[in-house]
């Protein structure tokens, strides 16, 4: 079975500062893989690599079998073959971003069907219909109309997860999404993303949230300084931690 | 004309009164009046051409290939130095004449080129401004110097724009033209529109410079009628009436930025429609 994504040898530095050193990651359909370490690890830095909102100075990234194109510019600089085939790459992964990030001109119901409309070509009464079930689904339906201006934090965070599904992707990629919330707002974003892995949705997400890196995720991956310190099942990493340094995270870290 | 007018009206006003109608309801009044079309052709074309040298300019400072940042550099600082009325003197003589050498290497035998020593080259070469051409010249030129202010705000603007909701765009595969024009330009406006209300009234109050490309503007016209009349046959007699005439443009003047004032206000709400920054 070919995996939904599958990441190879991810190499980035910030001028001189190299911030990952290497990683690899494969998801198959259903996985629901935790990134979990202390900031500076490059754990969202991972993640925005593999949408190539930064562009990874070597590795390879598969999106279901289908290599995206990369090479070495004259300057020394990596870029993308095909633009294209970039914007296709990036229409079938979602992202849900810590900021919510919700496009602030546009309602909530346009937010959802903007990009199914206008990258994908869904007619606009196809994608209403889409768009509202998808709100539906995340509980904000009734604000379909409101701005995001106008909405909770919870609130954006969950209209984005339901901008991120209207995409039908085969995967989403989630940046800290409750990070920026209210300790009281996070639960309900918690529970969208927990509905959304028991149907089966391959979902990659840089956390801090280890209760949901625990119950939900079928794998988690614990990165320190640019490199996979360790990984596995959350049973195992979370109640018998090999590394030292993993070891010293979590006894840092309360899990609720 | 005036003829028409009911009874009570022409009672009401007495023979002084009717005397006075007469008078800024005769033919160079109307003329007068009808040369306001100069003004507010040159303000909105001028406005409009402003806007889109303002978004080429922002564009061009915000790219990411260096010799167009340098153009919109150039462009900002240079135009933005230069008064406006050398440069509405300097734009449609120097595009005129460089026309002429133009129709000069076409239309004139070479042994006139070669003897020439006044301007046109040679009487074929000339090419013969009317109004209309002078209009066209002097929106360009306010269009080219208030662009240059515009396209200072509009790339402030721009810059404005949440970073992450164009992120977002790019995260979704949008092109990169469209999440220019569909995302960043569309909520640029909200931010924008203050500082563009201030370059409009800049460049409307410029309109009244239109007299210096021999157009006969409601300035012009101000002038003329003001002008102290002797003769009982032009008309009424009177002294250096000017001042009064002047008054007149600056009430007309008022008027069009209060209109202005409105119809910005009315803009701001709806770019910002739903972009409540207040909470």
């Amino acid at each position: 079975m070919t995996a939904v994504l599958d990441v190879q040898n991810i190499h980035k530095r910030f001028g001189s500062l190299e911030v990952l050193h290497g990683i690899s990651l494969q998801a198959q359909r259903g996985d629901v893989i935790s990134l979990i370490g202390s900031s500076g690890s490059g754990k969202s830095t991972f993640l925005r690599c593999i949408n190539l909102l930064e562009m990874p100075d070597q590795g390879e990234i598969h999106l279901a079998g289908e290599a995206i194109r990369l090479k070495t510019n004259h300057k020394g600089l990596r870029t993308a073959i095909d633009q294209k085939q970039v914007q296709h790459l990036r229409s079938r992964v979602g992202m849900v971003f810590q900021q919510f990030n919700l496009w602030a001109h546009l309602s909530i119901l346009e937010n959802v069907m903007e990009a199914p409309v206008r990258v994908q070509g869904v007619q606009k009464a196809e994608a209403r219909e889409i768009a509202m079930d998808y709100l539906n689904k995340v509980g904000i339906a009734h604000k379909a109309d409101a701005y995001p201006a106008f909405l909770s934090g919870g609130q954006q965070q969950r209209v984005a997860i339901a901008r991120a599904l209207a995409m039908r992707p085969d995967a989403i990629l989630f940046d800290e999404p409750t990070s920026a919330l209210d300790p009281e707002l996070v639960g309900e974003v918690l529970s969208v993303m927990r509905k959304l892995a028991e149907e089966g949705m391959t979902m990659l997400v840089v956390t801090h949230e280890m209760g949901f890196a625990r119950d939900v995720s079928n794998k988690v991956i614990f990165l320190h300084q640019g490199l996979i310190e360790e990984q596995g099942h959350p049973s195992e990493v979370f109640s018998r931690p090999k590394s030292e340094r993993l070891k010293q995270f979590l006894s840092n870290t309360s899990i609720k | 004309m005036l003829e028409m007018l009911p009874h009570w009206l022409t009672d009401w006003l007495g023979p002084d009164g009717m005397a006075s109608l007469a008078y800024i309801t005769n033919g160079k009044h109307l003329s007068w009046y009808a040369s306001v079309r100069y003004t507010l052709i040159a303000a909105g074309f001028g406005a409009i051409l402003a806007v889109f040298f303002g978004l080429l300019g922002a564009a061009a400072k915000l790219s990411k290939f260096a010799p167009l940042r340098w153009i919109g550099d150039i462009y900002t600082t240079m135009v933005r130095g230069i008064p406006d009325v050398l440069f509405l003197l300097f734009f449609p003589l120097a595009f005129e004449q460089g026309v002429e050498y133009v129709m000069a290497q076409w239309y004139c035998k070479p042994e006139e080129l070669a003897t020439a020593t006044g301007w046109p080259l040679c009487s074929n070469a000339q090419w013969y401004l009317s109004t209309t051409e002078y209009m066209v010249l002097a929106c360009f030129s306010l269009g080219i110097v208030y662009g240059a202010f515009a396209a200072n705000v509009i790339y402030g603007a721009l810059k404005a724009v949440p970073k992450g909701q164009l992120e977002a765009a790019h995260a979704f595969g949008f092109p990169s033209r469209d999440v220019f024009w569909r995302f960043q330009v569309r909520q640029m406006w909200v931010y924008a529109l203050p500082g563009l209300s201030n370059v409009w009234l800049l460049l409307l109050k410029a309109t009244s410079l239109l007299s210096l490309l021999q157009i006969t503007d409601i300035v012009s016209w101000a002038d003329r009628l003001g002008a102290p009349n002797y003769s009982p046959l032009a008309g009424l007699v009177h002294g250096d009436w000017r001042w009064k005439y002047y008054l007149v443009l600056f009430v007309f003047y008022i008027l069009l930025t209060w209109l202005s004032e409105k119809f910005f206000a009315y803009l701001q709400a709806r770019a910002g429609r739903g972009m409540a920054r207040a909470n």
